[in-house]
This record gives C-alpha cells, structure tokens and sequence, in this order.
C-alpha cells in the first residue's frame, strides 16, 4: 500500500510531497528529490531527525512511515 | 619536589595558554604522527592550526601544485609559488616549518593512492583534507585497517561537514554513502584543476567556512590524540554558514560496507584494532 511522505529541501526549505511503495528505496527518493529540484550533480543525503538515512535501505527497512518528513541535505565534497 | 617558577616563565612558554585547557595532553600531540592527505584550502588551515597547536611530527600528501585561484584561501601560498606552479605539499611543508622551529613536516608529492600501504601504520592519526570521494574511501579504508583514527573534512560554498571514523567502533566514513557518492566517485571537487582529468565545474569556496571546518577537524584530533574519545564528535557534523547552524548526525553502521562489514559478518565478531 503506498504512502505519503514530505522531502524538505535543505537549501531552499522547499519541500515536496512523495507517493511511495514501501520496497522503494533511500537512493530512489534521494534520485527523485535531487531531479525534482534539478540539483547540481554531487552527493546528497537524506535525513530523518538526527539520523542520516542509509541508502540501500527500503523505507520499511529505514522505518519510514506515512507523513514523516525527510530532508534532502548536500554532502560537501570539495577540500 | 617543589615547584620552581620564575617571573614571566609563563609568557615564554609557547603552549602556556593551552596547558591550561586540563585536558589536552601536550606531550601526547608533540609525539603525535599525523597523516595530513591533501594540502589545497582545508590542508593549509589544518596545518596551521596542527602546528599551532603543538603537533610537531606531519606529513603532507599532495599531488597538485598551487594555482592563483587558490590565494584567496590559502595561508602558506604566494603569488610567486602560484606563478612557479610549487608543489602544494612543499609549500605547506615549508610553512609549518616558519611556524615553529620544533615542528618536523614532511611532504610527499603524488597521489596518496600510490604511497605504500604501510604509511597508515606508521601514523597515529589521519586527516583528510581531499577533493574528491574515490580518494577519501581508499583513505578511509586504509585508515580503518590499520586501526586509525580518520578525520575527514568537506566543504563547498558555505557548506561544511566533518566525518570521523573511530575503528573499531561504529560506522566508517563510506557507510555514510549512498548511488549519489558512487556516480560522483571519480571527480574532483577542486578549485585548480589544469591536471585534473575528470572535472567538475569549479566549486565555490571562501575561506571563513574553511576556517570553520578545519578548526573543528583539529579540534577533534586533539581529544583523540589526548586520549578523551568521551569529548570526540560522533559520525558526522554538518555546518551550514548561511544560517550558522551546526548539527551532528548519526551515521549507523552499514552491515553491507565494504570497509568492515564483510568481516564482520563473515566471522560474526569485531575485529580489534589498537586506536589511540
């Protein structure tokens, strides 16, 4: 059964809503997130509350449910 | 025995002011080994503040050389080593040495991917100061391995994170990756880039979160070397200049990373490492 869930834009403080399977994934949602706000190619992650969400994981694995709120934040690469 | 002062001792001694921070142990940074990997914007201020701090022993891995782009955020480098295209790594070198007569840096000139695996074990304590993913996860697990402690740094524009790994507890700097990582694995996020093969368009960079970042970097190492892993920051920080937020985040450990995961779910235990 799918569910809904917000992605907050770090940067922007945007957010958009997601319609999800629960075997969709945190790369998948980064993926979309990133394309949505046409982010400059780089690395993201995504987190939920303190926690910094793994990527593999499926949102059942991660244990996101319906109405949480994620937050896609850049993972600054440069030295 | 009775202590013995003097009038003024206190204004000669170079580390006064520090030694009255109870719990940095200076004699443990002065013996200290520290690999620092990268001498660009993060290596300079990181240098600084290592030496600075009463780290003597340094050794500085990079293979580019500096570029005028870089001056507006590097301490040690001159116009003249811009126009003589000096080797970064010498410079820093050098000017680790105008610091402080004690200090005994080293540079190394080249890829820390070519450098004898060994190094890691030679030195107590890693920071990374690099530019691109696919050195920071050989960085990464060669620090792991040999038991070291690995402080990484990042930054891009008012941006900045640092990432510990503290083996052989908890997660690594790679079980914080995800496919956005992997697709950018091979590309430098540098500023110079005459050399660089595969190129991003040029990062933006200043040096106040520079400054930022690489005073925590050192800050930790200073509780790692001084032996208070109770004071050292857990997995990650992010720091966002714009708004002057500063949060640390989890990172669990991946069962499925590479660095370590495999060893441990093929034995089902930890494998010790010594860490300082």
């Amino acid at each position: 059964m799918p569910v809904r869930i917000k992605v907050k834009n770090a940067e922007t403080g945007a957010s958009v809503e997601m319609e999800l399977e629960m075997e969709n994934t945190i790369d998948e949602i980064i993926e979309s997130a990133a394309t949505f706000w046409a982010k400059d190619m780089g690395a993201y992650v995504l987190r939920k509350g303190k926690k910094v969400l793994r990527g593999g994981n499926s949102l059942k694995d991660a244990g996101i449910r319906a109405d949480d709120v994620l937050e896609l934040i850049p993972d600054p690469e440069g030295g | 025995m009775k202590a013995l002062i003097r009038p003024g001792s206190a204004d000669k001694d170079r580390y006064d002011r520090s030694r009255r921070i109870g719990w940095i142990d200076l004699s443990r940074v002065a013996n200290a080994e520290v690999l620092m990997v990268g001498a660009g914007a993060l290596g300079n201020e990181v240098a600084k503040d290592l030496v600075l701090s009463g780290f003597r022993s340094i050794t500085v891995v990079d293979m580019d050389h500096v570029v005028g782009s870089n001056l507006s955020r590097c301490l040690f480098f001159s116009e003249e080593d811009a126009r003589k295209q000096r080797k970064k790594a010498d410079v820093v070198k050098e000017g680790i040495k105008r610091l402080s007569e004690e200090a005994l840096p080293v540079s190394h000139v080249g890829r820390i991917e070519d450098m004898p695996k060994h190094v890691f074990n030679r030195h107590d304590i890693v920071l990374g100061c690099l530019d691109n993913i696919a050195a920071r996860i050989h960085v990464n697990s060669h620090a792991y391995v040999a038991g070291k402690s690995y402080v990484d740094g990042g930054m891009e524009g008012m941006l900045g994170k640092i990432m510990i790994s503290k083996p052989p507890d908890g997660a690594c700097i790679q079980c914080g990756m995800n496919k956005t990582h992997a697709k950018i694995a091979g590309l430098r996020f540098s500023c110079t880039g005459r050399d660089v093969v595969f190129h991003e368009p040029r990062l933006a960079a200043e040096i106040t979160t520079t400054s930022v970042i690489s005073a925590i970097m050192v800050r930790e190492a200073l509780k790692i070397v001084s032996g208070h892993p109770e004071l050292v920051l857990n997995n990650s920080l992010y720091y966002d200049g714009r708004k002057n937020i500063m949060e640390e985040l989890e990172i669990p450990l991946d069962p499925s990373c590479p660095v370590h995961g495999s060893s441990d779910a093929a034995t089902g235990k930890r494998k010790r490492f010594k860490s300082i």
